[in-house]
């Protein structure tokens, strides 16, 4: 008998010690969704959360939202769409966020706005490039970095000014890296430049057939686009080098994903990353804003170096949403999403944030169109992205053009 | 040329995958079992040197002390999961070592998330600057991941023909109730034979981390192609499993370039080695050199 009265007792305790508190929410929550294992780009991931943490904390520094301070919820997705359907829906139905940014990958963040637009919930996205995130529509979904077409056909341009004639492209074959294939097939098919493209598993690491094929094709091949994130996207550059294909005198390498940002980088490519080139959404202090100083201020003191294109847009997202919180007065979703459309109008790390509401074409739809792009190219190992060379745009650049390795 | 290069390449990648499923080939054919924890045994493998490594440990002696380590993991496994069902002679012993050895693989790998984190870790490589013959190019790491597989082969080779304790393994692997009658003491048979099997596959992990890169999740899809390997070339046999290793090398590197749409061929590269398996299989269940059971 006693037995039963023992058991029953801590039954009681184990659920109500499991239950959601009933008091009234002393936080608002905002969670946010980031690659931070394999197979995902786990230093891209982590560079989203720590710029989203240096929000948060200023944010409660200056009295928090609404009275309330802000609290983030961090979720794991690794690159994988499922754990974004899964991560999302834990966000929403259990710790209850009001709001989620981030997310680095496309085909992962394509699962996540279908969550966000079943349950209501506003959801910034801070590093996913494919187009059809923000062409389908969804009035939940906002974007305030680059879209594949906005950023591959400027890219592309660059490319046909530079006067390269044979571009291969070796995408992952996510809904970015198809993404990135095709805008370069639309946008250099009709000047009159080749491109070979090939698509692969994003768990490949080893693209020695396919490199040692594109080296020996003829007409040359003279640019690579690296179209991978995470591992992959390090180990091709290594690779490529490693067989005298790019960088080289001959052939240039474009680092498409954000990896090449980060010290792992360097650690895995060494020398072979000399002389390559990358497009980042952003540079720190070009142009200086109201908050780009503080921010690279605070995330220097953090992580001893200079902040990235990633890190600035998990901060300019946190920072969006707690905009819309602060003009809307609520949490509610609706009066969020009508927040974010209507009133924001935020000085953020890489200028002025403002959506989009128009839908031409499609992928324009809550996108902040004035997003900065740059083309850059190392010049020296183990070089941060900020001491890079810029090559494009011209108003910004440091060199003439494209600097030809030597050999 | 471009041939002679990708022979090159799928036979250095051969030699390595040799490597690491001569250890799945040995488990089985002595323990009879099969080993989930295969991939997770290269990932601490790899871990194992990156460590050492960066204890500034000359890199020779890196491998050469990851050696018994491994080997001691391997027989302190066997010893604690695996040998005392065996000797109560558990009912549905094969089973049970399926899942102990799955949750080992995936108990291992988790640890290795906190202790490590989810980064990818560059490995330094024995030899690192790259071989050029000619047009033929080939990196150092895997130049010298190849060799050091080749020579570890050969000691194995060596080991199992030429030295009793390797007969005894044989022996073992032939029929463990006749090589007890001779005096051969089969629980430590076993337990050697999964301490090499371990040891094999974290040796492979440490030459593969240098030029994969090491994070805690590189041993699934190695240990998927040594599954791929040993069933195509016969479980339990070690010409076997080497034929099928540099068969599977091969046909992954000529898959993926040779097929008719380029473009979509290198995303099936893991495709191509199964494909082969399931043909193989159709025609010899047994595998290329395996046994075929003959019914008592």
């Amino acid at each position: 008998m006693t037995h039963k009265i023992l058991i029953t007792v801590l039954g009681l305790l184990v659920v109500l010690g499991l239950a959601p508190g009933t008091h009234a929410q002393e936080v608002i929550k905002i969670g946010i969704v980031a690659p931070l294992s394999a197979p995902g780009g786990v230093e891209t991931g982590q560079a989203l959360v720590e710029g989203a943490k240096i929000a948060a904390e200023e944010v409660n520094a200056s009295g928090g939202l609404l009275g309330k301070k802000v609290e983030l919820v961090i979720g794991d997705t690794s690159g994988q769409p499922e754990k974004g359907t899964a991560v999302m829906e834990r966000l929403i139905t259990h710790d209850k966020v009001v709001a989620v940014g981030g997310e680095a990958h496309s085909s992962v963040a394509l699962a996540e706005i279908e969550v966000a637009h079943r349950y209501g919930i506003p959801l910034v996205i801070a590093e996913a490039w494919a187009d059809s995130i923000t062409a389908k529509g969804y009035p939940e979904v906002f974007r305030l970095t680059v879209s594949n077409s906005l950023i591959y056909s400027k890219a592309a341009k660059w490319i046909k000014d530079a006067g390269f004639k044979h571009v291969a492209v070796i995408g992952e074959n996510s809904d970015w890296g198809l993404g990135v294939i095709q805008v370069f097939k639309d946008n250099l098919a009709g000047a009159g430049i080749k491109v070979t493209a090939f698509s692969a598993e994003r768990t490949v690491t080893d693209f020695t057939p396919q490199l040692m094929q594109l080296k020996n094709m003829t007409p040359p091949v003279d640019f690579l686009v690296d179209g991978f994130t995470g591992a992959g996207e390090l180990l091709m550059v290594k690779q490529a080098h490693q067989l005298g294909f790019a960088p080289s005198k001959k052939t240039a390498v474009l680092g498409a994903g954000m990896d090449t940002l980060y010290p792992g980088f360097w650690e895995t490519v060494g020398e072979a990353g000399i002389y390559v080139l990358s497009n980042p959404a952003g540079l720190p202090g070009i142009p200086k804003t109201k908050t780009s100083g503080g921010f690279a201020k605070a995330f220097k003191a953090k992580l001893n170096r200079e902040p990235d294109a990633v890190a600035m847009e998990g901060y300019d997202s946190v920072m969006v949403l707690a905009q819309a919180i602060k003009a809307s007065k609520s949490t509610n979703g609706k009066a969020l999403i009508d927040a974010l459309e209507n009133k924001v109008n935020w000085e953020g790390t890489r200028g002025t944030i403002k959506f989009n509401k128009d839908k031409t074409p499609p992928w324009a739809y809550h996108m902040w169109m004035d997003v900065p792009v740059f083309i850059i190219q190392y010049t020296k190992a183990n070089q941060d992205p900020s001491q890079a060379a810029i090559l494009w745009p011209e108003k910004h650049a440091t060199v003439k053009g494209y600097i030809r390795p030597p050999k | 040329m471009l041939f002679l290069s990708q022979l090159a390449n799928a036979l250095v990648i051969g030699t390595l995958y040799a490597l690491m499923s001569l250890g799945l080939s040995l488990i089985f054919g002595v323990l009879k079992l099969v080993n989930f924890a295969h991939g997770e045994a290269l990932m601490v493998g790899g871990y194992l040197f990156y460590v050492l490594a960066s204890l500034q440990l000359p890199l020779p002696l890196a491998l050469l002390f990851s050696t018994p380590l491994l080997f001691l993991f391997g027989v302190l496994l066997e010893r604690i999961f695996l040998r005392t069902p065996y000797q109560r002679k558990m009912a549905r012993y094969d089973e049970y070592v399926i899942l102990v050895t799955f949750a080992l693989g995936i108990f291992l790998q988790n640890l290795a998330f906190p202790i490590f984190g989810p980064y990818n870790r560059q490995a330094p490589s024995l030899f690192n600057r790259t071989i050029r013959l000619g047009e033929l190019i080939v990196g150092g790491d895997r130049m010298s991941g190849a060799l050091v597989s080749f020579a570890t082969i050969g000691i194995l080779i060596f080991f199992l023909y030429r030295t009793s304790l390797g007969k005894g393994l044989r022996a073992v692997a032939q029929n463990p109730g006749a090589a007890s009658i001779v005096g051969i003491k089969v629980l430590r048979m076993r337990s050697v034979a999964f301490g090499i099997g371990i040891t094999l596959a974290g040796v492979a992990g440490a030459l593969f981390g240098p030029i994969f890169l090491v994070n805690p999740e590189m041993g699934t899809s190695f240990a998927v192609k040594a599954f791929v390997i040993v069933v195509l070339g016969g479980m339990g046999s070690v010409k076997g499993t080497i034929f099928g290793a540099y068969g599977l090398a091969i046909v992954e590197s000529f898959g993926s370039i040779l097929l008719p749409d380029p473009t979509r061929s290198l995303a099936y590269k893991d495709a191509y080695g199964l494909l082969l398996l399931m043909l193989v299989l159709l025609v010899r269940p047994q595998g290329l050199f395996g046994e075929k059971e003959r019914p008592a």
